[in-house]
């Protein structure tokens, strides 16, 4: 007894590999990048980008044409001995978006973070360049990983290599905030630890698909799912665990922060999902599903107001972060399985972790952008950076509308979704929720954006905090990136999903095709 | 696709293929030239398609749908003229500046809402539309980027996505009660009575819809916003665009006997309205806020009209509730340009423009043989002959009131050392809205009303003009005591609602301190051990 489904050996001979590729490249270009050093470093991690683009979209297109999930089982030894690598809808999903972001960021910093003339290697350009592939590789093993102990490894993986990226910019608030977002991390690990080894003591497996048909409601499984739930909440960042989060995102250079807000944060949020629907489903009651609610709730509230209050711009961008995980927690009290609306919620769910990782990477390397043409990231000092960057203005403007969830935005699509499903749930006051979050989202965008449309009255741009002319202008075609990320924010409402099957696919015990 | 729907089709793709050639600079800055062309294909859609004319777009996600019914096809025809006229106005009036095509990008984007959200059939296009015309009037509000103009622009744009968040809200409780899969605003109107979240539904229609077109309390941001936009812009806010809340009550509202109830709050927010933009409008001396006082009376007017139709179940109170809000578009579209204009007129131009004006700002109150004396006569069915219809003719005199006093304040104003013309550009769509004020309901009266020659009948004569003369009077006496009055800010209840949001500062700086409790290690690390509890207990509680 196996856990590959009927279709999984075709399956596995068509694309199998594929999910091997997507997980030993990266690994590989790491390796290499970090034996070469230098200048080779920058290429062999610029060269893997569009490879790793290649896998992701073959993996989304097996994964759609087959309609069933991919499964790759290493070394044909079947689990319980051996370890499975499984690609569903979401997981796939998920794939695609990292490859999209993660190669936005490389064409945003293809220029800009080289090693100097003269010098063979330089440490922020060297450390970059081989953490990014090391970073893409524990991404996409967070979401391939088919059982709980190669997903602790994943975790660790991504722990490491995020780390050192919010230390790059050296000096101390970097450094602190890394250690900081280190041991929390850490931390987040050791309780998820402690809880595969209760899973793995009482039921002899941690394989996802066996672990789903044997799971009771006994002691030690209760108390493995607390561990493991309350560990990856630590890891995204819900509040109150979120201590980690502003620093580590204001301290990270904003490319860095774009990757960690636009990624890292989802990877324990589908864990989460993974924990909570695949591995141990049914094991968690309403009573749980309401807590990470509530902290949803509190989050969304504490967030957007938060960060109406901040005066630097990614200080505000993280606690907007802060905000919009919350509503990725909602989706557990919505999505009750075997309900109705359970195909809105889910969709709904994911649609806004989409969307968001694109509307979030895109206000990053904005800001990023903003704080290289003006010199600092002050929001009292933004005043007309729309004349100067009118393309990153409007790309911010269009991640802006995609957070507050104003249609044609894929934020509208989830947002609707989900509160639709509240309504049809009864659950009508996380609908209350979503649109004070909505509320929120629209007062601090536009304390971004009012700024930068404003001129002073003699016509003339506000400048650099010492009010000198500000420094030169930024290649046009880094803007454009910006822009294409802020229109895949949007364009996610509309691509065909094969009304939504393909997010489902993969999931236990689902009713596909209830109304929008 | 029949020519009836490219026709449909081109009233929203024709702004949107004009905005995006503004993508180009010297396409930008000569747009302002051609503002007046892009509303025509919704003129001609409004005036040759036939009613029921349906265009299907399927989408993978949502099956968008627009669809022309009579009341559509009214507001929109007007509509775009309005915008046509205020287009070329635009031209004269903002042409010369130098930001021209940045207010025509603000401008396009504003109408492609406004024509959208007039054919609309489906909930999600629908809001897509309001979104899009309420997000684009904050560009055009804010435009003149003074501080009185960046304070207006907070307020509206505030109250305007509140309002959002409502019709949001608003649509899923009112496409719960859908049993198919469909999305149209028909079938969630037809399952609404009958729907177990009927009563929420309603609430959040009313406000949402409510607070777009100026009904008491949500009114705020019109008094603050109309007059601070540049002059064909207000004349378009308050001609068309408060027209989208109308739109929305008379589509998601079905006469149905359930509902009756519903319609009589909608007719009691209506009466408070009329009467209390009335007395706030009086005391203010500056035109446009009084303009923007009076449409929030008239939409008062209009939604009195909405909800007693809905509660008599009268047939038709849809078209002829559209047919009295389309009067007063053309007419409050005329005289927004009229301020424009009397401020660029010699002293040989005024006393004409000064007259026609007045006339056809009495006409608004009811001024015999004008057109809104049919727009009120168009209105008696559905008001019925209670106190409601009594109370209507009242606040006609309060009209009558506030139109007086706003003639009052242009001829105030004094002439200018301009002794030529004013530049075409400004009078001739100033003519031709004052001209299709009283033309356009004379031409329509008989399709869509009854007999015109009712009209003229010696009653109807004398019922419509003793609410002018008591208007008259009351203005006579208001002027004496004009010291008096006391003085009440633009948008009254805004400053309250300012003190609140200074109030909530407190709140947030006080969340704020807690959040940064929050951060500090031994309090996360509580926080982690103490979320590991919780869900021990609620995994390990008996089920």
């Amino acid at each position: 007894m196996s856990g590959v489904p009927p279709m999984g050996a075709s399956a596995a001979d068509q694309g199998g590999w594929l999910l091997v590729a997507c997980l030993m490249l990266p690994v590989l270009a790491m390796l290499v990048a970090f034996a070469t050093g230098g200048r080779w470093a920058e290429q062999v991690a610029q060269g893997f980008a569009p490879v790793g683009l290649a896998l992701a979209a073959a993996v989304v297109v097996v994964v759609a044409r087959a309609e069933a999930p991919l499964v790759y089982v290493v070394g044909a030894w079947q689990p319980p001995l051996g370890i499975a690598l499984r690609a569903d809808g979401f997981a796939a999903a998920m794939l695609f978006t990292t490859a999209l972001v993660m190669c936005a960021v490389v064409l945003f910093t293809r220029h800009s973070l080289r090693t100097p003339a003269g010098a063979t290697e330089a440490r922020t350009p060297f450390t970059f360049w081989v953490l990014l592939p090391a970073l893409w590789a524990a991404l996409n093993a967070v979401f391939l990983g088919g059982d709980l102990f190669s997903l602790y490894v994943a975790l660790e993986l991504l722990t490491f290599a995020a780390a050192p990226l919010v230390a790059l910019d050296g000096g101390r608030p970097a450094l602190a905030a890394a250690l900081r977002y280190l041991l929390f991390a850490l931390l987040g690990s050791i309780l998820y630890l402690l809880g595969a080894a209760l899973l793995y003591g009482g039921y002899g497996t941690l394989d996802i698909s066996l672990l789903a048909t044997q799971v009771r409601t006994d002691l030690a499984t209760s108390v493995a799912g607390a561990l493991m739930l309350a560990g990856l909440a630590a890891k995204t960042g819900l509040f109150p665990l979120h201590l980690w989060l502003p620093p580590a995102y204001a301290a990270a250079p904003p490319y860095v922060a774009a990757m960690l807000a636009g990624l890292v944060g989802k990877a324990s949020f589908f864990l989460v999902a993974r924990l909570w629907f695949n591995a141990l489903p049914g094991l968690f009651p309403r009573a749980a599903a309401d807590l990470l609610g509530a902290l949803g709730v509190a989050a969304i509230v504490v967030g957007g107001v938060v960060a109406l209050r901040q005066r630097t711009l990614k200080r505000l961008i993280a606690y907007s972060s802060v905000g919009q995980i919350g509503y990725l927690f909602l989706l557990f009290p919505l999505a009750t399985m075997q309900a109705p609306w359970f195909a809105m919620a889910w969709t709904g769910g994911l649609l806004q972790a989409i969307s968001h990782a694109f509307a979030k990477s895109a206000l990053f390397l904005g800001a990023g952008l903003i704080i290289e043409t003006l010199g600092h990231g002050r929001l009292d000092r933004l005043r007309g950076f729309g004349r100067q960057l009118p393309v990153c203005a409007f790309a911010i403007g269009l991640s802006g509308l995609s957070l507050m969830g104003v249609p044609p935005s894929g934020g509208f699509a989830a947002k609707w979704m989900i509160l639709r499903a509240a309504v049809a749930s009864g659950q009508w006051w996380w609908a209350v929720a979503v649109l004070a979050g909505g509320l929120l989202a629209g007062a601090y965008i536009l304390r971004i954006l009012r700024p930068g449309m404003t001129f002073a009255p003699d016509g003339t741009a506000d400048g650099t905090a010492d009010g000198a002319m500000p420094r030169a202008g930024v290649a046009r075609s880094r803007e454009h990136i910006v822009l294409a990320l802020a229109l895949a924010s949007f364009v996610i409402g509309l691509v065909p999903l094969g009304s939504f099957g393909f997010l489902q696919i993969g999931l236990p015990a689902v009713t596909v095709g209830a109304p929008r | 696709m029949s020519l009836s729907g490219l026709l449909l089709v081109l009233t929203v793709l024709a702004p949107a293929a004009m905005l995006l050639a503004c993508l180009s600079h010297p396409a930008r800055t000569r747009m302002i030239g051609l503002l007046w062309l892009a509303p025509l294909p919704g003129l001609l859609a409004a005036l040759l398609v036939p009613e029921g004319t349906t265009v299907v777009w399927d989408l993978p996600q949502a099956r968008l749908v627009l669809s022309l019914d009579r009341p559509g096809a009214l507001l929109l025809g007007v509509s775009a003229l309005l915008w046509s006229a205020a287009g070329a106005y635009a031209a004269g009036y903002i042409g010369p500046q130098r930001n021209r095509g940045s207010f025509a990008v603000r401008w396009l984007l504003t109408l492609l809402g406004n024509m959208g959200v007039y054919i609309a059939a489906d909930l999600l296009g629908f809001y897509l539309y309001f979104a899009i015309v309420s997000l684009a009037a904050y560009g055009l509000v804010v435009f003149d980027n003074t501080g009185g103009a960046r304070r207006a622009a907070a307020i509206y744009l505030a109250l305007a996505i509140l309002g959002e968040a409502f019709l949001v809200f608003g649509f899923v409780l009112a496409a719960q009660g859908i049993t198919t899969d469909s999305l149209l605003i028909r079938d969630a109107a037809a399952a609404l009575p009958a729907s177990a979240w009927r009563d929420p539904a309603m609430i959040m229609l009313l406000a949402g819809f409510g607070l777009k077109a100026g009904l008491v309390p949500l009114h705020v941001w019109l008094p603050v916003a109309h007059p601070a936009a540049p002059m064909p812009a207000s004349a378009v806010l308050s001609g068309a665009l408060v027209k989208a809340g109308v739109i929305g009550l008379i589509r998601f509202l079905p006469a149905d006997a359930a509902l009756a109830d519903w319609g009589a709050a909608l007719a009691a927010i209506g009466l408070v309205t009329a009467f209390y933009a009335v007395a706030m409008g009086i005391v203010q001396d500056n035109p446009k806020t009084v303009l923007a006082y009076s449409t929030a009376s008239q939409m008062g007017a209009v939604a009195t009209v909405i909800g007693a139709g809905l509660r008599i179940a009268t047939p038709d109170w849809a078209e002829l509730a559209a047919f009295y809000a389309a009067h007063h578009a053309l007419a409050k579209g005329a005289m927004f340009l009229a301020v424009g204009l009397v401020a660029a007129c010699g002293a040989g131009w005024r006393r004409p423009v000064l007259l026609l004006t007045g006339l056809v700002a009495l006409g608004l109150a009811g001024l015999p043989l004008s057109g809104g004396a049919l727009a009120k006569l168009a209105v008696k069915a559905p008001l019925g002959s209670g106190a409601v219809a009594t109370l209507t003719s009242l606040s006609a005199a309060g009209t009558a009131l506030l139109m007086l006093h706003f003639t009052h304040l242009l001829w105030r104003a004094g002439p200018t050392a301009r002794t030529a013309g004013p530049p075409p550009l400004l009078w001739v769509p100033w003519l031709v809205l004052a001209t299709g004020a009283v033309a356009v309901p004379w031409a329509l009266f008989g399709g869509i009303v009854g007999l015109v020659t009712d009209a003229v009948q010696p009653e109807a004569l004398i019922a419509a003009s003793l609410p002018i003369l008591l208007g008259a009077a009351l203005w006579a006496a208001q002027a004496r005591a004009r010291a008096r009055l006391p003085h009440i800010p633009e948008g009254d209840l805004v400053v309250l609602g300012e003190a609140m949001a200074r109030r909530a500062g407190t709140w947030a700086a006080a969340i704020e301190r807690v959040e940064a409790h929050a951060r500090r290690w031994p309090i996360a690390g509580l926080s982690l051990l103490t979320l590991v509890a919780a869900l021990c207990v609620t995994l390990l509680a008996p089920r």
